[in-house]
């Protein structure tokens, strides 16, 4: 336990987590490096250089973990609600007298520097959602806990959204992951993985086999929990056959009915003794996928609607685009089809530090901020971002097993809020590059260049590591619950 | 149950991660279309220039002509890592090595990806020779060049030249290495003839060979050719009139009184515009600049002289609409005027009407009657309304301002105002300023001016700016200011008695220049003898024919000419007549003007 020598609770920092941190920081300047070398301006060390910059902004980076880790755990504790008050007044300001780039109302200018207020409202967040979730009777499951935790998320969205800056507001998805842990209703996820999975699948797949999924879906939840597969059958190719005969006489009567109107009668058809098989086996779960399978026709045609006749083209447009649906060559479509091409161009081994073609001649804008990763896909092949996805990986995996072991809510929600923060802007970032996930401008972190990003990472996650480093100093002195 | 949902959380982390390493293998490693994508993938974006606009005379005589020609460009990132051979591409540029050695290292100090030029100016032989080659990383791109089938009119034309970073960052339009028209025509009308310019995208591989265009050619856009200028000048007429002024420091120019329209504008000494065109081009300008007659500075709009004895027009004009004086006033002269400090004339018969003081150029005669327009007692008196009101008439000549040419560079010269004498003088009179009824003192005009006058005087009393632009092509009118009829304050009936001063110049006994007579033209004009400062007197000559149905105004002016009637209206004479007959009967007198040199020891003092 706690060594005379150790006041500061050194000996219990976990090394190896902060490692791999270090690591990655490492990798990404390289990158950094990597994507603005350019043979004319190899011949010196710059500090005015992008790579210099970023040199710079690892030094003050270091400082601020050394310092984090010098301040006792408590403060973080104490302050979480008037840093979360403090960072929400920063950001109001910035939406008065911020700097405007690409659209988005998002940077303060201090001096010499630019900063990014948004970045470190996520760090006052979780905090404050940790100190939130910490409180006695705190539960996700009553109605107060919802509401406050609604809140505190909310209030920096709806500021960040006035801001114009999408990406940043999105990220606040990422709490979802701690609040799962914490204990918010599976239905809620359940709901949300459909309405995008219906959304997006709206866009990209016929509405035949959208349709046919869904029942698929349905039948196939229902039948893990019901154990019923003969009946399961029975009705899918009651559907079926149902569906066919309809459509032939149809078209036969002469009428303008599609295949997927008769599908949707077929369905509805045979909704009528599927409903009365639950009621004489008492099997709820069927009546809930009915419902949600009512819900889904109809969300669907509301989509269908929406789109077609009430957004307008500019508005429709951006939604294709987002979906990746519709490349414009000229804007963002343009440069995900070149980030492509310079990660597929990669190979197994990729081409070699600095021997990157497609990163190297400016192919790829933002290359060194949010297409980053382009250049650990060519210059490394899929060996090298097999290794930078895996340390990321272990890295968030780290971060969850060390809410796992918090004896306290604060630390454990805290650790939480930081893993889902890390793994949003992961996925996102390395999903848009690859095609994947649309193009939402959020960097990745430790990689993408920018002072703003990588500082509010550095305190995000050495705050989670001195949390961790005292829990099981607190631990001998108090007793928790 | 906690335990199973951090589970589920770990596992969905694994899956999300997993999802992306299978992406990942799908693009890095079964799908090759992305490596061959890369290959191909180096866009190329090739400016594409237009032939610059074609500037003819007023009988659609080439006076600057577009020829094709090649600039060599590199990107240096695409020359072979084993080299190339030197010798061979310098020969085909005709350039020796060390140049091209030379413009490639500064070629890649400026950028290693981006292209630069290596070799200006290629013919198409070279081009076509430099395609019969292989050289990676090399390619060219059609320019056009400049070309001047007669060498005349440089300073007119102007020139042009490479854009500079200034104007880089101030015009959007032009990129490194574009041309701008510097001077002259090429840039009063650099927007018109310069045209629109392209672009090509072509796919490029990571070794430099164009492999087609992008997109098929989507974003291509083809170049527009600059438009052609007709402009007003007599390319014969102009050719003539350097012929006359070469050796001698001065400008002529010539209106067609009738439109406005410039016909020859000189200034001496003037130099050959292919001299600012190729690769000599940066030595020849430095000569140029350094020369100390400056052959690059437009004299003919842009000095400011005194105009001498050809301003009594002016001042005989005022006074005959003031009602202080009348054709047939006499005033008497014994060697000048003897008030105050005095004015000196030549010996002459007296004393002379205004038609005869106009014809002899009496200083006396003006000194008179210049002296009571300013005295004029219904105007105030001198000081207090009189000097204005002539220096309002004086500005309706054109004087003291930009006339509004279509020359940029255009200066207006200088008409003092009451308030300059007050600041210099506590108590001033018209005696003060008496130089100025014979043209000196303080008036300073620019040629342009005078040859402006000289149109007036022709048109009774209207003006037309004068303007070097006849036509654009594709559109149906110039500039409305060009249509314009400027009226002088001076009444049209006025002019007759100094334009038969003028024709009495001319055929007269008693005038001061029976060598400019040509038989059946009936010219008329007035000499003028300016001092000045920096030596020996100007020679000018301004005049205008046929009397009654004017076809040419025109205004010499000699430096340190001597007489107006020794170099200056021998000038202007011989135009006239090459103008109006086509042709020159005084062959005699043509090579006597045209080996005549003048020394000016003040010009290479200066130096």
């Amino acid at each position: 336990m706690k060594s005379a020598n150790d006041k500061l609770g050194w000996a219990r920092i976990d090394w190896k987590t902060i490692l791999i941190f270090v690591l990655l920081v490492f990798i990404g300047w390289l990158n950094i490096y990597a994507a603005v070398y350019n043979e004319a301006t190899a011949a010196g060390f710059q500090l005015s250089s992008k790579y210099g910059m970023q040199l710079l902004w690892i030094g003050i980076s270091t400082v601020v973990a050394i310092v984090i880790l010098l301040i006792d755990d408590i403060y973080y504790h104490l302050l979480a609600y008037p840093a979360y008050v403090l960072m929400l007044c920063v950001l109001v300001l910035t939406l008065v007298i911020g700097k405007e780039v690409n659209g988005a109302k998002a940077w303060l200018v201090l001096g010499p520097v630019s900063i990014q207020p948004a970045e470190f409202m996520k760090v006052a967040t979780a905090l404050a959602l940790a100190r939130f979730a910490s409180e006695y009777d705190f539960s996700l499951s009553k109605p107060k806990g919802l509401i406050g935790t609604g809140l505190l998320l909310l209030i920096p969205i709806a500021i960040i959204l006035l801001q114009n800056d999408m990406g940043s507001a999105l990220v606040y998805c990422s709490f979802f992951l701690m609040l799962f842990r914490e204990g918010l209703n599976p239905w809620v996820y359940y709901a949300i993985f459909l309405v995008v999975g219906l959304f997006v699948g709206s866009f990209i797949l016929s509405p035949v086999a959208l349709l046919v999924l869904l029942l698929l879906l349905f039948v196939a939840s229902q039948l893990i929990s019901n154990h019923n597969l003969r009946e399961s059958t029975i009705f899918i190719a009651g559907v079926g056959l149902l569906s066919l005969v309809i459509y032939a006489v149809s078209w036969l009567a002469g009428w303008e009915l599609t295949y997927y109107g008769a599908l949707l009668i077929s369905s509805f058809v045979m909704l009528v003794p599927a409903l009365t098989y639950a009621y004489r086996r008492k099997l709820s779960t069927i009546y809930l996928f009915g419902v949600m399978f009512i819900c889904s026709v109809v969300f669907l045609g509301a989509v269908d609607y929406v789109f077609n006749d009430v957004l307008q083209i500019h508005q429709q447009k951006r939604i294709l685009d987002l979906l990746g649906l519709e490349s414009d060559l000229k804007g963002w479509g343009y440069n995900v089809h070149q980030s492509k091409i310079a990660i597929g161009s990669g190979g197994f081994l990729g081409k070699g530090f600095l021997e990157g073609t497609q990163t190297k001649y400016d192919f790829i804008p933002e290359q060194s901020t949010d297409f980053i990763f382009c250049t650990v896909g060519e210059e490394w092949g899929f060996v090298g971002s097999l290794v930078v996805l895996t340390l990321f990986a272990t890295l968030i995996i780290r971060l969850m097993k060390m809410g796992e072991r918090q004896q306290e809510p604060f630390r454990r929600v805290y650790c939480y809020g930081v893993a889902g923060i890390f793994l949003f802007h992961t996925i996102i970032n390395i999903g848009m590059t690859i095609g994947l996930m649309p193009v939402i401008g959020i960097p990745l972190p430790m990689f993408s260049y920018g002072g703003s990003s990588l500082l509010a990472f550095t305190v995000l996650f050495f705050i989670a590591v001195r949390l961790d480093s005292q829990n099981s100093i607190i631990d001998s002195t108090y007793k928790p619950y | 149950m906690i335990g199973s949902r951090a589970n589920i959380l770990r596992w969905f982390v694994v899956g999300l991660f997993v999802v992306l390493c299978i992406r990942l293998f799908h693009i890095q490693i079964v799908d090759r279309s992305y490596r061959r994508a890369a290959e191909n993938n180096v866009l190329r974006y090739e400016v594409q220039h237009p032939p610059r606009g074609e500037i003819y005379d007023r009988n659609g005589e080439f006076l600057a002509q577009s020829v094709a020609s090649y600039d060599l460009m590199v990107v240096p990132r695409n020359i072979p890592k084993e080299g190339f051979d030197t010798v061979a591409l310098a020969r085909i540029a005709g350039v020796t090595s060390e140049q091209l050695a030379r413009s490639l290292q500064s070629a890649k100090n400026y950028s290693h990806s981006r292209a630069s030029v290596v070799v200006r100016q290629m013919t198409t032989e070279a081009k076509l020779l430099f395609d019969e080659g292989s050289f990676d990383g090399f390619y060219t791109l059609f320019r056009t060049q400049r070309s001047y089938p007669r060498k005349i009119a440089g300073n007119l034309l102007g020139y042009i030249g490479q854009v500079n970073d200034k104007i880089i960052s101030r015009n959007p339009y032009y990129g490194r290495g574009d041309y701008i028209g510097y001077s002259g025509i090429e840039s009063a009308y650099e927007d018109i003839l310069r045209g629109e310019k392209g672009e090509k995208v072509s796919i490029v591989d990571v070794r430099g060979t164009i492999k087609g265009p992008y997109q098929g050619g989507f974003y291509d856009r083809a170049p527009v050719a600059g438009t052609p200028i007709t402009t007003t000048i007599d390319a014969p007429l102009q050719e003539f009139a350097e012929q006359l002024m070469e050796g001698k420091v001065g400008s002529i120019i010539a209106i067609e009184p009738s439109t406005g329209e410039i016909l020859v504008m000189v200034s001496s000494p003037t130099y050959d515009p292919d001299e600012l065109m190729g690769r000599d081009r940066g030595n020849n300008y430095v000569k140029m600049l350094e020369n100390p007659r400056q052959p690059l500075f437009n004299r003919a709009v842009m000095s400011s002289y005194p105009p001498g004895s050809t301003f009594k027009l002016v001042n005989g004009l005022i006074g005959l609409q003031e009602g202080v004086v009348t054709a047939g006033r006499r005033y008497p002269c014994n060697q000048g005027y003897h008030v105050g400090r005095g004015v000196k004339c030549h010996d002459h018969r007296s004393p002379l009407d205004l038609k005869e003081a106009v014809a002899n150029s009496c200083n006396a005669y003006f000194c008179y009657v210049f002296r009571d327009i300013l005295d004029n007692p219904t105007r105030g008196g001198v000081m207090k309304g009189g000097y204005d009101n002539w220096a309002n008439y004086v500005r309706s000549f054109g004087f003291g301002q930009k006339l509004g040419s279509d020359f940029a560079s255009e200066r207006g010269g200088f008409v003092p105002t009451s308030d300059f004498y007050d600041d210099y003088y506590p108590k001033w009179n018209s005696l003060t300023v008496i130089s100025m009824a014979i043209g000196q003192g303080e008036l300073g005009c620019s040629p342009l001016q005078m040859a402006n006058l000289a149109a007036t005087i022709a048109n009774r009393g209207y003006y037309y700016i004068p303007h070097v632009v006849k036509h654009i092509e594709g559109v149906d009118s110039l500039d409305a200011r060009f249509y314009e009829r400027h009226y002088t304050l001076v009444e049209e009936k006025h002019y007759e008695p100094i334009i038969d001063g003028m024709w009495g110049t001319v055929h007269r006994e008693i005038g001061t220049a029976g060598v400019a007579y040509v038989k059946g033209l009936d010219i008329c004009g007035k000499t003028g003898t300016a001092q000045n400062p920096h030596g020996k007197d100007h020679s000018t000559f301004l005049a205008f024919a046929p009397k009654d149905d004017p076809q040419i105004a025109i205004s010499v002016y000699v430096e340190n000419g001597g007489f107006g009637s020794s170099v200056a209206a021998p000038i202007a004479s011989l135009l006239i007549e090459k103008y109006l007959t086509g042709e020159v009967a005084r062959p005699e007198l043509t090579q006597y003007i045209k080996d005549m040199k003048i020394a000016y020891p003040n010009y290479e003092k200066r130096k």
